[in-house]
C-alpha cells in the first residue's frame, strides 16, 4: 500500500509559512525604526508566551473542564489510544476526559512527552469503536506534527503586533513629544497591517494542519471512511440551533453583499476546513486504498 | 529529535511518514540465539507459541495479501508442521498465531508472514511479533514483543494474578539478561503492553 503524496498541500503549507515568515521580518524590521526599546518588548512577550506554551496542556484542559483518566476507570479508550499510539510510533499521551454532551476531542501539550488527548463523554456516547479510533488517530497525528509549538510559535510576533496596535499610543507620550508623534502612529499602523494579514495567514495555516492530521490519522488507523464518518456524526450533531427570528436574519442579511459564513470570508476566517472539504478529501484517500 | 524529523513537524508531514513508514524486521532474528540463554539461563521455557500483529487495512487488495499470508504458511507447514491460525482481538486487530514446538521453525514462520506483508507494501501495518515464554514453576508467561515501528524488542510479562498490571521485576530481569542479544528498546515509553482480552490467557485469545 502506498500513498500518494499530497504535494498540493505540502506547498500551499509551506507557501504560508514562508509568506508568514517574511511579513514577520518585515514587521521586525520598521519596528527597530521606531521603538529603541524593542528588545525589552520582546523579551517580556517571549516569557509571558513562553509561560502559556509551557502550561498549554494544562490551561486547556483546564478551560475545558477535563480530568485527566487512569485505565481503570476507562480501560477501552486507554487500549485504544495504547494501539494508535503505537500504531504512530509515538509515546502514549495522557488521556483525558471532559464531562460534555458536545462532541468534540483535542491533542495539547508542547512536546510529544508532555502530551495529552482529550475526549468529551459526548463523542464517546455518539460514535462508534471505528469512528472514535479515526478521531482519537487525528489528534495522535497533531501531536506527532506538533501543532500546539508550530502555532504558538506562528502566532507570537502577530500577538505582538496586537499589543501594538492595541497600546502603542502609550508610547507616544514622553519629552519631546512633537517630533516621537509621527512615528508612534506609522508603527501602529504598520502593526496594525501586520496584525490582519498574520491573522489570515494563521487562519489558513491551521485550515492546513487539520488537513494533514486528518491525512495523518487516517494513515494511521488504515480507515479513511472511518473519520470521515466520525466528522458526519460530530457536525451533524453540531448545527446549531438558530436563535434569531428568521424575519430579522432576513433583513439583516440584506445588507451583505455575500451573506457571512457561507461566502469565502467565511472561509478566510475558519481555524477548521469546511466538513465537506474533508470528507472530499477522505474519500480521495479511500480511493487510493482500493488503487483507483 | 533530528533536524530531519523537526523539519517533517513544522510542515505537517510527520504524522503522515512515519504511519506510513515500512516495517523494520531487521532485528527480528536476533531471537534465534536468545530463546537458548531464556531456556538455559533463566528458566523460561518456549510455550511453542508465537504471534504476528497487525492493523487490518479496508480494501480488497489487503484482503488479497491476507489470502497470500495464509497460503504461504499452508505451505510451509508441510515443510516444518507450523500450524497457523487466524484471530481477531476485540480491538479488531488481525493475529496470525502460530504453533510449533521447534522455536526456530516459528521464528522462520513468523519472518515469512512478516515478509509477505511487507512484499505486499502492508509492513506499515505491522505492530508486533510475539514470542511466549513460560517459567514453569511460577506460571509467569512472558513475552518478547518485537516492534517492527521502533526495530526492536521488548520484554513483557503481564501479572498472571491481577488484571492489567505488569510485573516489573521479571521484565527488568529480561531486559538485564538479554540486553547483549537482542535490540533491545531503550526507551521505555515505547514498552506498550498488549493485554490479553481476558486475564490469564494470551493476548489474541
Amino acid at each position: 500500500m502506498e500513498w500518494q503524496t499530497d504535494w498540493g498541500l505540502r506547498g500551499r503549507m509551506a507557501l504560508t509559512m514562508f509568506l508568514l515568515f517574511a511579513l514577520y521580518i518585515v514587521f521586525v524590521g520598521a519596528l527597530t525604526l521606531y521603538f529603541t526599546n524593542l528588545a525589552a518588548i520582546v523579551v517580556v512577550m517571549g516569557l509571558f508566551l513562553g509561560a502559556q506554551f509551557f502550561f498549554s496542556d494544562k490551561l486547556a484542559l483546564y478551560s475545558m473542564g477535563a480530568r485527566e483518566v487512569d485505565p481503570e476507570e476507562y480501560p477501552e479508550l486507554h487500549r485504544t489510544i495504547d494501539r494508535l499510539s503505537q500504531q504512530a510510533d509515538l509515546p502514549k499521551p495522557k488521556v483525558a476526559v471532559a464531562d460534555s454532551r458536545v462532541p468534540n476531542a483535542f491533542a495539547t501539550g508542547r512536546s510529544k512527552k508532555s502530551s495529552a488527548v482529550c475526549v468529551t463523554t459526548g463523542i464517546m456516547n455518539t460514535l462508534d469503536q471505528d469512528e472514535l479510533e479515526g478521531v482519537l488517530a487525528h489528534e495522535l497525528a497533531h501531536i506527532k506534527n506538533r501543532d500546539v509549538m508550530v502555532m504558538t510559535i506562528a502566532s507570537f510576533l502577530s500577538t505582538i503586533a496586537f499589543l501594538i496596535v492595541r497600546w502603542g499610543w502609550l508610547f507616544s507620550g514622553g519629552r519631546d513629544r512633537g517630533s516621537q508623534q509621527a512615528p508612534v502612529i506609522v508603527a501602529i499602523l504598520v502593526s496594525l497591517v501586520v496584525w490582519i494579514i498574520s491573522f489570515l495567514l494563521i487562519r489558513a495555516l491551521s485550515r492546513y494542519r487539520e488537513y494533514a492530521a486528518d491525512r495523518g490519522g487516517a494513515m494511521i488507523t488504515g480507515k479513511p471512511s472511518a473519520l470521515a464518518n466520525a466528522l458526519m456524526k460530530i457536525d451533524g450533531r453540531m448545527d446549531k440551533v438558530p436563535k434569531e427570528d428568521m424575519r430579522d436574519q432576513a433583513e439583516m442579511n440584506a445588507f451583505f453583499i455575500i451573506p457571512i459564513k457561507v461566502g469565502w470570508i467565511g472561509r478566510l476566517f475558519s481555524t477548521h476546513p469546511s466538513t465537506e472539504n474533508r470528507i472530499d478529501r477522505l474519500q480521495d484517500l479511500e480511493r487510493e486504498l482500493e488503487g483507483r | 529529535m533530528g533536524l530531519l524529523d523537526g523539519l517533517k513537524s513544522v510542515l505537517g508531514v510527520k504524522a503522515e511518514a512515519d504511519a506510513t513508514r515500512d516495517a523494520d524486521p531487521d532485528d527480528l532474528f536476533g531471537m534465534s540465539t536468545a530463546y537458548v540463554t531464556m531456556e538455559a539461563d533463566l528458566g523460561y521455557e518456549p510455550t511453542g507459541e508465537a504471534a504476528l500483529c497487525f492493523a487490518d487495512v479496508d480494501s480488497t487488495d489487503f484482503r488479497d495479501a491476507m489470502d497470500e499470508v495464509e497460503s504461504i504458511l499452508d505451505a510451509g507447514r508441510v515443510e516444518t508442521g507450523t500450524r497457523a491460525t487466524f484471530e481477531t482481538d476485540d480491538h479488531g486487530y488481525q493475529w496470525v498465531v502460530l504453533h510449533d514446538d521447534d522455536f526456530e521453525d516459528l521464528l522462520t514462520s513468523i519472518h515469512f508472514a512478516a515478509d509477505t506483508l511487507v512484499e505486499r507494501r502492508y509492513g506499515s501495518r505491522l505492530l508486533a511479533a510475539l514470542f511466549a515464554f513460560e517459567d514453569a514453576r511460577s506460571d509467569q508467561v512472558v513475552y518478547w514483543v518485537y516492534s517492527f515501528r521502533r526495530g526492536a524488542y521488548y520484554p513483557f510479562a503481564p501479572d498472571p494474578h491481577d488484571d492489567h498490571e505488569r510485573n516489573t521485576s521479571a521484565e527488568f530481569k529480561l531486559d538485564s539478561n538479554l540486553g547483549d542479544e537482542l535490540t533491545v528498546e531503550s526507551d521505555k515509553e515505547y514498552w506498550y503492553p498488549l493485554w490479553p482480552d481476558r486475564p490469564g490467557y494470551h493476548p489474541w485469545e
